[in-house]
Order: C-alpha cells, then sequence, then structure tokens
C-alpha cells in the first residue's frame, strides 16, 4: 500500500499534471492500438465469410467430392450403389444476381425431392422457377422475384424461406438449376456423411476407389481451408503493415519516459538517497509507461471497433478482388481481441520503456546527471553508434538475400527491422551534422531564430533524435508503401499496354470474381465472330481448381488469336507468337508468374491435373508476367481444354475488330448480335481504367493505415515539442529578459518543428526507399510472387512528403503558444 | 533625469486567493553611473523591485519610469524594445544557453533586436570582462566566475543604461565573487551605467555608492556604504 500511495505521488500526479501532454502520448498509443484491432477484426471479418451461406447450408457432412469443370453424373451413382448407408448431397453452386436488390448472392441447386419436408408439392418443388430463399435476404412466400443468372434474366417464385444461418442464399431444386446455368448434368460438389463405422482416413480411401479418375475426395471445409491459406499471406501483410502505427507510438512512449526520467534526475537522486532501491526506481518508470499503455489500450478497445467498421469494407474489397468471393461476416468484438488491445497498448509502452527506466536506476544519488551531459555522451558516440548502424545495414542486406520461410517473408521483415534500428542509430549523427553545418548560414538567412532553433535542436540530441526517428520512420512506411504501390501501378499499366490488345471485351452482366467466372452462351461468340466488322475473336474460359492445396485458375484461350494479336510477356524474354504456337494441339501449358513462385513451378516442369475424370501431364512452355489476381493462372489452348471439358460456354471473349472499323461501329454491331442476353460490352480502354479503379481500391487500406501511423508521428511531434517548451521553460523566458519579443519566441518553436519535420523528411526519404526496394524485391515477390519494375512516384512522393512537412510545422503552433504565454519572471527564477 | 524612477510603486501578488503586498508605496531614483545595492532577507522585494525596474512587470499602483518612459504606457512590443535599448540583466546563476557558445551568447542580445553586424560588439564586450579568448569555448567548458563574467559582457553587449543585477555573486565563491563586484563597480564608473544590484551579503554591498535595506517590502534606509 504506501508504496502505492508513493507511486500515485511520484508518477501519476506529474501524469495528471500535465493533462494535455499525457493526453496526447495515450491517444498516440490508442490510435496505434486501434489500428491493429481494426485490421484484426477486419480480416477475421473478411476471411470469416468464406464460411458463407454455400457452407453454412452445407450440414454436417464429413467429405466434399469435387472436379475440375465439374463431378460427372456417374461419380453420384458409383457412390450411391456403395454398400453403406451413405447421405450424399449434390449441389450445384454458383452465384445470381438479385437485380431488385442489386446484390449478388450464392445460388445452390440441391436435391429438394430427397429433403422435402412433408406438405410440399412436388410439382413446386421441381418447377424451374420456384426458389427458396435465405432469411437475410426479407423475402416472404409468394414473392416474385427476377434474378440474373450468367446473361440471362428470368423470373421466379419464393416458395419458401430457409432456416436460421441460411444468410443470403437462393436455393432451386437440382434439375431446373442445372439447366439455368448450363451444367451439362456436372455437379459442383457432392457432400457425403458417412458414419463411425471407419476412420476418416479409411472412408476417403473408400470413397476415392469407387470414383472415376480426376474426382477427388476431401474432408468437407476443403476450400475454405485452402482460401485460408491463400489469404494468409495477405493477411500476413496487411497485420504487419498495421503494426507501423504501434511502432512508432513506441518511439514516443519512449520519449515520454525519457524526457520523464530527465526532469526528475534529481528526484530520483533524493528517492536514492532516502533508501529506494534500483529496483523500486525501475518498476516506478514502467508503471507510468503501463498506465499510459494501459489507457491507450483502453481507448484504442474502442477506436478499433469503429474503424472496423471502415477497414472491413476496404479489406473485403481487396479480397473480392484479388483472392474470392465473399461477403463480410459481421465485425466481431471478442475476448481475444481484447486481450490482443491489452497486450498491444501496455507491451509496446513496457517495452518501449525499458532502456530509460532503466538509465533511472542507475542514477547515482550523489551524481544529478544533466541533460547536457546525456546529450553530450550521445554526442560522443556517434562515431560507434553509426558503425552498428553499418553493421546492422549490412545484416539487413544478408537477410534481404535469404528465402522465404513457409510462403512468408520473414527474412525480408527482419531485414526491414534491421534498416530501421539501422536508421535509429544514424540519426544522432545526421541530426548532428546537419545542424551544426546549418546552424550559421542558417541565422544568416532567417535569423538569431532560426539559430536558436538549430542550437536547441543540437544541444537535446538525444531526445531530437528519437523524434526525429519517429517522424522519420512513419514517413519512411509512408515513402516505401507509395514507392511500391506506384511502382506497382504504373507495372500494371504497362502490363496492360502488352496484355490488353483487343477492341472489345464481352463478359456476362452477372459480377464476376477472382473465384468467380460466370459464363457466357457459346452461340453470342459465335454470332459476334462471325460479324462482318469482327476480324477474330478469343474465347477464354476460366475454371476454379485446386493444385497443391491452394486455389488456383485454369484457363483456356484461343492461343492463335493470341499468338497473332496478343502480346503476353514472357519471365524467359521468348516472342508470345513462339511460345502460343506451340500449345494448340498439344498438352502444353504457360503458368503466370505468381502461380509460378507460389508451387516453385520452373518452365519445362510438368504439371499433373485432373481433368474430365482423366488425369493429364502437362508441359510448362513458359511463365508470364501476370498481375490480374495472386492466385495464379495455367493457361492453355481452347482446342485442348474442350478435348477434357467439353463445355463451349466462354468466360469472357475478347473482341478483334477489322483493320479500319471504327470502335462505336464495331460496339453497335456486337450490341446487335446480343440478341437481349444480359451482357458487358467493355472498350479496351474502359476495361483499363475498371482495372486501375480495382487496384486503387486493393491499396486504399494501405494508405488509410500509413496515413494514421504518420499521424500518431505527428502527435508524438506536437506532445514532445510541449514537454520541450515546458523543459526549456527557464531559456525562453530568459529570452524575454534578453529583450526577445513574443513573436521571437514563437519563431524559434516553429522553426524547430520544420527543421524537425525537415530532418525526419531526409532520414525518412533515405530509409524510405531502401524499405521500398525491400518491399518490391523481396516481401511482395515472396508474398506475392509479382514482379513490379522499380519506378519513382515522383508527385505522390512530393505531395505526401509535403502534408507531412506542413502538418508537421502545425502541430507546433500549440506549444509555440504555450512558450509565448510562459511568465518570463516565474520560469527564470525556478530552480 | 534619473535613469530609473519609482514613485510610490506597489506590487501586490495573489496567492491561493490571497492578496499579498510584495512592494510598499516604494520611491526611488536611481541615476546614470550610480551604484546601488538593495539588501535585506529572502522574500523582502527585492527581485520584485528589480523586475519593476527591468519592465519585465508593472506595479500595482504608482509607477515606474525607466528614462523618462513610464513603463505602463508601453505595449508588449514596446516593452521589448525598451528592454533591448535600456536594460541589462545578470543572474545568480548565469543563464548563459548552454547550446551557444561564448560569444554566441553575448551576440544573442544585439540578434534579437535586430543588429545584423554583431561579431565585433561581442568580442568587444567580452574583451572588456577578460574573457575575449574564451569566445569560442561552449559555456560548460567555463567555471563559474567566468560564466558570470561572460553573462556581464551579454548584459553590457547592447550598452544598457540601467544594469540590473539579481544576487550576482550568490553561486560564487568570495574572491571569485570580489572580482565580479569589482568589475561591475568599474563598469558603473567607466560606462556610466547604472547599477541595481540585489544582494544578500552586505560586504557586497559596500562595494555600491549607495545600499538601500529593504524589509516586507519597503525600504528601511538609505545609507552610504561605508567604503573598506
Amino acid at each position: 500500500m504506501p508504496y502505492l500511495i508513493l507511486f500515485h505521488r511520484l508518477i501519476l500526479r506529474p501524469l495528471k499534471r500535465e493533462p494535455w501532454r499525457t493526453l496526447l502520448t495515450a491517444i498516440a498509443v490508442a490510435l496505434g492500438v486501434a489500428v491493429v484491432l481494426a485490421i484484426e477484426m477486419a480480416g477475421n471479418a473478411a476471411a470469416g465469410s468464406f464460411q458463407s451461406s454455400m457452407e453454412t447450408l452445407a450440414g454436417d457432412a464429413d467429405f466434399e467430392v469435387t472436379a475440375t469443370g465439374g463431378v460427372p453424373p456417374e461419380a453420384l451413382t458409383n457412390l450411391a450403389l456403395l454398400p453403406y448407408p451413405l447421405k450424399l448431397e449434390p449441389r450445384i453452386e454458383d452465384y445470381a444476381v438479385l437485380t431488385a436488390q442489386r446484390r449478388t448472392v450464392p445460388l445452390l441447386g440441391i436435391d429438394l425431392l430427397s429433403i422435402a419436408p412433408p406438405g410440399h408439392t412436388t410439382s413446386n418443388l421441381a418447377s424451374p422457377n420456384s426458389v427458396w430463399t435465405g432469411k437475410d435476404l426479407g423475402l416472404k412466400p409468394g414473392d416474385r422475384i427476377e434474378l440474373l443468372i450468367n446473361d440471362r434474366i428470368g423470373q421466379y417464385t419464393v416458395r419458401g424461406v430457409l432456416g436460421e444461418r441460411s444468410g443470403d442464399a437462393i436455393v432451386m431444386d437440382l434439375a431446373p438449376a442445372n439447366r439455368i446455368l448450363a451444367k451439362q448434368g456436372r455437379l459442383d460438389r457432392i457432400l457425403v456423411r458417412t458414419t463411425p463405422s471407419k476412420p476418416p482416413a479409411g472412408w476417403q480411401t473408400t470413397l476415392q476407389a469407387a470414383l472415376p479418375p480426376g474426382v477427388l475426395v476431401a474432408p468437407q471445409g476443403s476450400r475454405t481451408r485452402e482460401n485460408r491459406r491463400m489469404l494468409a499471406a495477405f493477411r500476413w501483410n496487411l497485420r504487419v503493415l498495421s503494426y507501423i502505427a504501434l511502432v512508432v507510438g513506441a518511439f514516443l512512449i519512449y520519449n515520454t519516459i525519457s524526457v520523464s526520467v530527465v526532469r526528475r534526475r534529481a528526484e530520483i537522486g533524493i528517492l536514492r538517497a532516502l533508501g529506494a532501491t534500483r529496483g523500486a526506481v525501475r518498476l516506478a518508470f514502467l508503471g507510468e509507461a503501463a498506465c499510459l499503455g494501459i489507457a491507450g489500450a483502453a481507448l484504442g478497445l474502442a477506436l478499433g471497433r469503429i474503424m472496423a467498421g471502415s477497414a472491413v469494407k476496404l479489406v473485403a474489397a481487396t479480397v473480392g478482388s484479388l483472392y474470392v468471393s465473399s461477403t463480410p461476416a459481421p465485425v466481431a468484438l471478442t475476448w481475444d481481441i481484447g486481450l490482443l488491445a491489452l497486450l498491444a497498448g501496455t507491451g509496446v509502452a513496457i517495452v518501449s520503456a525499458l532502456a530509460p527506466a532503466w538509465e533511472a536506476s542507475e542514477v547515482v544519488p550523489v551524481e544529478a546527471m544533466s541533460r547536457g551531459r546525456r546529450d553530450h555522451e550521445v554526442r560522443i558516440h556517434r562515431g560507434r553508434s553509426l558503425a552498428v548502424a553499418a553493421g546492422l545495414a549490412l545484416a539487413a542486406w544478408i537477410a534481404s538475400r535469404q528465402s522465404a520461410v513457409d510462403g512468408k517473408p520473414l527474412f525480408g521483415y527482419l531485414s526491414a527491422v534491421l534498416l530501421i534500428a539501422a536508421s535509429a542509430l544514424a540519426i544522432p549523427a545526421l541530426v548532428d551534422g546537419l545542424t551544426r553545418v546549418s546552424s550559421t548560414s542558417l541565422r544568416r538567412i532567417l535569423g538569431v531564430e532560426a539559430l536558436l532553433a538549430a542550437r536547441g535542436l543540437a544541444a537535446s540530441l538525444r531526445r531530437t533524435s528519437v523524434l526525429v526517428g519517429a517522424l522519420a520512420t512513419a514517413i519512411a512506411m509512408m515513402a516505401a508503401v507509395g514507392i511500391m504501390v506506384g511502382s506497382f501501378r504504373q507495372t500494371v499499366l504497362l502490363w496492360m499496354e502488352d496484355r490488353l490488345q483487343a477492341d472489345l471485351y464481352m463478359r456476362p452482366a452477372s459480377p464476376a470474381g477472382a473465384d468467380r467466372h460466370p459464363t457466357l452462351s457459346p452461340d453470342i461468340a459465335d454470332r459476334v465472330a462471325a460479324l462482318p466488322e469482327v476480324a477474330a475473336v478469343d474465347r477464354f474460359r476460366a475454371y476454379e481448381i485446386a493444385y497443391q492445396g491452394l486455389p488456383a485458375t485454369l484457363g483456356a484461350g484461343e492461343a492463335r488469336v493470341v499468338a497473332r494479336y496478343g502480346a503476353r510477356p514472357f519471365l524467359s524474354g521468348a516472342a508470345p507468337q513462339t511460345v502460343f504456337a506451340q500449345l494448340p494441339g498439344r498438352d502444353n501449358v504457360v503458368v503466370s508468374e505468381p502461380f509460378a513462385n507460389k508451387h516453385q513451378v520452373r518452365a519445362g516442369d510438368i504439371l499433373s491435373l485432373s481433368l474430365g475424370g482423366k488425369a493429364v501431364r502437362f508441359r510448362v512452355l513458359d511463365i508470364y508476367y501476370d498481375y490480374s489476381n495472386e492466385r495464379g493462372y495455367i493457361i492453355m489452348d481452347r482446342g485442348t481444354l474442350l478435348k477434357y471439358l467439353p463445355d463451349p460456354a466462354p468466360s469472357n471473349v475478347a473482341v478483334y475488330l477489322r483493320p479500319g472499323v471504327p470502335l462505336e461501329q464495331g460496339r453497335r454491331a456486337v450490341e446487335n448480335a446480343l440478341n437481349g442476353r444480359k451482357v458487358l460490352l467493355l472498350s479496351n480502354r474502359s476495361l483499363r481504367e475498371e482495372a486501375i479503379a480495382i487496384f486503387d481500391r486493393t491499396f486504399a487500406i494501405t494508405y488509410a493505415l500509413e496515413a494514421v501511423a504518420v499521424f500518431v508521428a505527428i502527435m508524438g511531434v506536437a506532445g514532445a515539442l510541449l514537454a520541450l517548451v515546458i523543459d526549456r521553460r527557464r531559456e525562453f523566458g530568459l529570452l524575454r529578459f534578453l529583450g526577445a519579443a513574443t513573436s521571437q519566441l514563437r519563431r524559434v518553436i516553429l522553426f524547430e518543428a520544420a527543421l524537425l519535420g525537415l530532418l525526419a523528411n531526409i532520414a525518412g526519404l533515405i530509409l524510405g526507399v531502401l524499405l521500398s526496394l525491400l518491399l518490391i524485391y523481396v516481401i511482395n515477390k515472396q508474398s506475392f510472387g509479382w514482379t513490379i519494375q522499380f519506378h519513382w512516384p515522383v508527385a505522390v512522393l512530393i505531395a505526401a512528403l509535403s502534408v507531412v512537412y506542413a502538418a508537421t510545422i502545425l502541430a507546433a503552433l500549440y506549444p509555440a503558444r504555450v512558450a509565448t504565454q510562459l511568465n518570463p519572471i516565474e520560469v527564470v527564477h525556478e530552480d | 533625469m534619473p535613469i530609473l524612477r519609482l514613485e510610490n510603486a506597489s506590487k501586490q501578488y495573489l496567492t491561493d486567493g490571497e492578496s499579498v503586498t510584495a512592494l510598499h508605496h516604494l520611491s526611488l531614483d536611481v541615476s546614470r553611473g550610480e551604484f546601488v545595492a538593495l539588501t535585506g532577507r529572502s522574500g523582502c522585494g527585492k527581485s520584485t523591485l528589480l523586475n519593476l525596474a527591468g519592465a519585465m512587470d508593472f506595479p500595482t499602483s504608482g509607477r515606474v519610469l525607466i528614462d523618462g518612459v513610464d513603463t505602463r504606457s508601453l505595449d508588449d512590443a514596446g516593452l521589448t524594445r525598451l528592454r533591448r535599448n535600456k536594460t541589462g540583466f545578470i543572474f545568480q546563476s548565469f543563464q548563459l544557453l548552454p547550446a551557444l557558445s561564448v560569444v554566441e551568447n553575448v551576440e544573442l542580445p544585439l540578434m534579437l533586436a535586430g543588429v545584423s553586424h554583431v561579431r565585433q560588439p561581442a568580442l568587444e564586450s567580452l574583451r572588456q570582462v577578460d574573457m575575449g579568448e574564451y569566445a569560442a569555448r561552449m559555456p560548460y567548458q567555463l567555471s563559474g566566475g567566468q560564466q558570470q563574467r561572460v553573462a556581464i559582457a551579454r548584459a553590457l553587449v547592447h550598452s544598457p543604461s540601467l544594469l540590473l543585477a539579481d544576487e550576482p555573486t550568490g553561486n560564487l565563491d568570495s574572491s571569485t565573487g570580489e572580482l565580479i563586484l569589482d568589475l561591475l563597480r568599474r563598469i558603473a564608473t567607466s560606462h556610466n551605467t547604472a547599477i541595481v544590484m540585489a544582494t544578500h551579503s552586505a560586504e557586497a554591498a559596500t562595494i555600491a555608492d549607495t545600499v538601500l535595506r529593504m524589509r516586507d517590502g519597503r525600504l528601511e534606509n538609505a545609507l552610504e556604504p561605508c567604503r573598506t
């Protein structure tokens, strides 16, 4: 109890005496915590939604039977003939658009006859226009709805509403579903419920033995697990980005506790002389940090929940664009999240306070070390610090050369951390050198206030370095991500120049996704191909497959057309025409770079794929650059695909007009050939615009995270400048005695902020460029498998750095005001 | 005309809601070149008087005139100008800025006043206090007596008519203190600068032309010092 009283008197009271500074520090931690929590909750919500209505309606099946291009009907027969009491549920799974609500919903075809409750008439069940709707859709029996399925619109009647956890699915009987979706009798999945008479492995063997080649049995939920695995790298990277604000917050906690120690050096000496142990002193300052951490965690928890609402939309958009169709689940604030908040907030606070707390405990009662001396020590050790920084930079370079660990760029992250640590150690030398070199010139150009500011910063080298370090880290991350995204964007733009050569593109109006490939009626493509305005069409069909336990896309286009018109650049540098000429009529494929990197595939390798009931071996001819999604593509000739999966419906069609045919004329001709089907017809330009809009949306969350980190750093600057004014109040009072006007004091503080901002911008930009190289050539490459060409987004960088710089100076306005309002008589005579 | 005149000046402060009178209807004239010592116990009002004399504070009633100008009649900018031109301060704890070198500390008042060529006057001021050779040093490299000399050079660099010294020897050993007092004496005579010095030490006060003893915000008497 006495210790608690002492803690209150010596630690909590000073915190209360400076509520604004305490609040600023707590808010800095809170924002860091909030961002981490928001990303965690948003990630959970976005990733958790794979178990959408498709899965929740799957019940408690044990196994699922799947095949690329659909499970042939004989597989169901084979399973039904097995001498076991198996419960089989054949399913067709696709998507439809509820036109009235403009909402894309899962569309399930299941064998309603076998599960029909008493009272339903068979005619209703089997009627092609009967549907049953999930509870979330808010429809009632008897309602008439309009559904867009692939490129056709149809009218349907709601016969019933499904029970709890049915989500937003629409269910119809298997037979009409098969017809409407043109599945040609193939099923998307067969769910199998077994009995406990055999172990699961035994059942899997038995079931697999009964199935035709190319049809696979896997424990139910494998697809969800595959998706989760696929998303792991994305979530991991997002999580790492979310911790940046917390790291910046750590710098600020370090600064706050350091200031606290410096200010109370004499007080600590007295306490030590009165019998306080080193441990007690250490504990007191760690306790102060813990208080700030707990306050930050509590505030961050509330703030994180609010931020998660916005973050989930951004994360889900990225997941939908690049990975898998999903509807975000509700954001859930669980006990785990609460614990994470507490650990993140207090953990980061205590860890960052360790060094200053240790320093406090080392205070010798008879020796009152002044701040000047500590700063002097930092100054005389800067050579040593630079040497250590060089060592860390070397270690960072070595780490950057290492391979990924389990698909995660762990050494890449280590390299980034080492680089940040190296820069933190190099910053005192930078600050000292630049302020010394520039102070005379500054005085000449900007007057005595600039000189005082430069010298003031150099005199508080230790604290200045921490501040510059915090702001520089935030700026560096912003610059690094800015350069990476800018480079990526430019790479994608150049790639689209090569890739998108057709004049018009057609795809079903039903929304597509990375894992969703609605099809066009085959006759449309044939009609368009026959138009006199059209020189050629490329019918492209995509199927979702699982390769080595990860989702991928199997695609097929008309290789001869692509060879003639397309320019798909290959990693080997081979001419596209030469490579594509080797696709038709042979079991050859080309794969995208993300696929190759993810599965360690090289040109000349053999891929084994199960297609149409056959296990087929394909030779990889080459690897092409691709940025359309991260799942990865295996591409073959259309003729080859049709040989194994004879479904002629294309997922999209590229239309090449004859030379001299104006685009509008060609578009009108194609529109006339659509025959009332719901098809999206995009020009080359609008397709590029759409792609780049998706790209920008994908990286919106990244920018948001960077903005929070920079905001935290700027708040830190405000808080630290306020502390600096309070610490140096006697100096400011003295300046008034020596004839300084209040406006001159204000200028001193603003110049200090301007110098801090400048130093942080210089350090941040240098560090940022290095980190961007790491992001582009190591972290991104190992996480996603994309080759990005380095590019300077000059305008974006200048704009971002200017905004940060202006914000840093604005953050000094309040501390400057405090400086001008000090009573010089009081502060000069304080001791 | 006296460089400093206090006419019936009083100063009251509010401390925890209670009014405390630091100066009671005090009147005083200090002429150019005059060296005045203020003595008395802590809290008797010496520092308050110096603050009023330096235009850092205003009397609650009465008037303070510096070179004939009523400090109350000036706005903040006017007061700043007055301090830049007429007054110089010396403090017990020297108050040199640790981040600036010796010569830069001395240049400071001139620079704050917007004077462009400051190096020569600063070096000259340092030479007057025998610190010319230490111009490039940093304050922490100097002894207490040397720091106070630099502080005096700084206070003199803009040739003020009135030098206000608050316990200038309080942090120094007696022999160094004596040297500083001699220096101040010399300055008062050679520069025709009025000096008002607050001190605890009766011994230090003996160097002044006039010793004023204060008690509870009032002047007890005005004595001619005994020269030793």
